[in-house]
């Protein structure tokens, strides 16, 4: 692979371009060099796949884990009498989750679950292992976000859900989740925002999203900053896009309260 | 004991801590079709004793049996017989993300296995009845405290209950609207539903209650109909009480 220098370039450049002055020459360069040569983009489109897979992926799996260990945790406060043995247990492994994964950086799990614990082999695989690594961190935030939810809802209405004889789980799923997952969206969203910028760290186990795609086009064209100012540009009209997605979301859920 | 018991009581204790007691030895009965009204001062224990005849309130000890079954039992299935004990609380607690139809509903179409179209058929009748019936796809928010409280009421008798339990209906109401919601339970009352009512409303205990039961301190001072209690109580902390609440 031979690098492409600006003098090469500029010979074979249509006319247009060589009647600009040499600053503007010289940035259209960089650009073709990080996205056009050598169909560079493509770094950024598949990059792009990975982090959307990694993210949705580990969304999945953290609101899962986030709303089991929430209710475990909640209903163990619940509890008037004393909570029966399988329930303290639980309620103990729940904190125990929750206070490690929330204590140690998400770049020291990924170290430990990338070399340690699953040590993948193919592309696949690395990209299982982050999906689960980010899914079980992210469970733990969403955890307590879901468990505060849940805590906000009126002891009032559990009772009148109880009154009527719909039992504990039904009325958890009736009245109290839907309540409770008004109220924590916004919180939630802003999990996710955070999952999906912490998706660039699964660089760390040569994961090839799009953060490392941007790395790549560095190290292949010899120059920072276009790749880099476009990566950062990339996360930000991400995240700007999901805002108005949850905005949306919300409003429609708050229609009942007017 | 006689087959027009619906409720009874054995020596329903509620503790905090060791000192501190909710309920003392309370030992009541209340009669099919009858309407009692419990009154007494505040932490006198009256709501505490509601709410445990349908065990939201859990007795330190004690039995409540409902219909000769012991409900205290850890082995009996509450929910079953909770369903037919309606209960009405302070706070409404209407489901507010709920239509005032989806709220009538959705017990009947989860525990009754009704269809759709027969719940909603019951709710619209029954919602008819306390006038509320172009309220039906409104959402609590939207209604006022008496309307609430009425939406409320009409949930608990969806199921169709043996008993209704009456948590102080219209203490948060504004006064304009606590006739609207004494109407209804008197109708309620006439039509000869079972009814335990804890309130401050003595004109309604007065009008409609065949027996009043006066709390004090966790136990029960005093049972009588509303014309002994009111015109000649036997303890002396009964006209105290009610002197301090005119």
């Amino acid at each position: 692979m031979t690098v492409l220098t600006f003098a090469k370039w500029i010979v074979g450049a249509p006319a247009w371009i060589a009647s600009l002055p040499e600053g503007l020459q010289r940035l259209i360069f960089q650009f073709y060099q990080v996205f056009i040569y050598e169909n560079r983009w493509k770094f950024f489109t598949d990059g792009l796949a990975t982090t959307f897979i990694v993210t949705i992926g580990a969304l999945l799996i953290g609101v899962v884990i986030g709303m089991i260990v929430a209710l475990i945790r909640s209903t163990h406060d619940n509890q008037m009498r004393k909570p029966n043995i399988i329930l303290r247990i639980l309620n103990s492994i729940c904190k125990i989750y929750v206070t490690v994964l929330r204590g140690t950086p998400l770049m020291v799990q990924l170290l430990i679950m990338g070399f340690v614990v699953m040590v993948p082999k193919t592309s696949f695989q690395t990209t299982l292992c982050a999906i689960i690594t980010l899914g079980i961190n992210s469970g733990a935030y969403v955890a307590e976000i879901a468990r505060s939810g849940i805590m906000s809802i009126n002891a009032g209405q559990m009772e009148a859900g109880r009154s009527l004889g719909l039992n504990y789980a039904q009325t958890m799923w009736h009245i109290i989740l839907p309540q409770a997952f008004k109220n924590i969206l916004p919180a939630l969203g802003n999990e996710l925002i955070a999952l999906l910028k912490e998706t660039s760290l699964v660089t760390v186990i040569a994961l090839q999203d799009v953060t490392k795609a941007a790395q790549v086009i560095v190290s292949k064209a010899y120059t920072a900053v276009i790749p880099y100012i476009s990566l950062a540009l990339i996360y930000l009209v991400l995240v700007m896009i999901l805002t108005k997605l949850l905005g949306i979301l919300e409003r429609r859920l708050r229609k009942s309260e007017r | 004991m006689s087959d027009n018991v619906i409720i009874r009581t054995e020596n329903l204790c509620k503790y905090y801590g060791d000192k501190i007691h909710a309920l003392h030895n309370v030992t009541a009965e209340i009669q099919r079709g009858e309407v009692v009204v419990i009154i007494g001062p505040s932490g006198s224990g009256k709501s505490t004793f509601l709410r445990s005849l349908n065990l939201l309130e859990t007795a330190t000890s004690g039995k409540v049996f409902f219909e000769d079954v012991d409900i205290t039992d850890p082995k009996v299935n509450i929910n079953i017989h909770r369903q037919k004990m309606g209960m009405v609380f302070q706070q409404f607690n209407l489901f507010p993300h709920m239509t005032v139809l989806k709220n009538l509903t959705l017990a009947p179409m989860k525990l009754k296995k009704m269809s759709k179209a027969d719940a909603e058929e019951m709710a619209l009748t029954l919602l008819d009845r306390v006038g509320l019936k172009d309220r039906a796809d409104a959402y609590p928010s939207q209604l006022s405290g008496g309307q609430k409280q009425r939406v409320a009421i009409v949930r608990a008798l969806c199921m169709s209950p043996e008993v209704m339990l009456f948590d102080e209906p219209t203490s948060a109401l504004d006064p304009e609207m606590v006739g609207e919601v004494l109407a209804v339970m008197k109708d309620l009352a006439k039509e000869g539903m079972t009814m335990v009512c804890v309130t401050h409303e003595m004109g309604f205990a007065k009008e409609v209650a065949d027996r009043v039961i006066f709390m004090y301190d966790g136990e029960i001072e005093e049972v009588g109909t509303p014309d002994e209690i009111f015109n000649n109580p036997q303890s002396p902390k009964t006209p105290q009480f009610l002197k301090s609440i005119l």
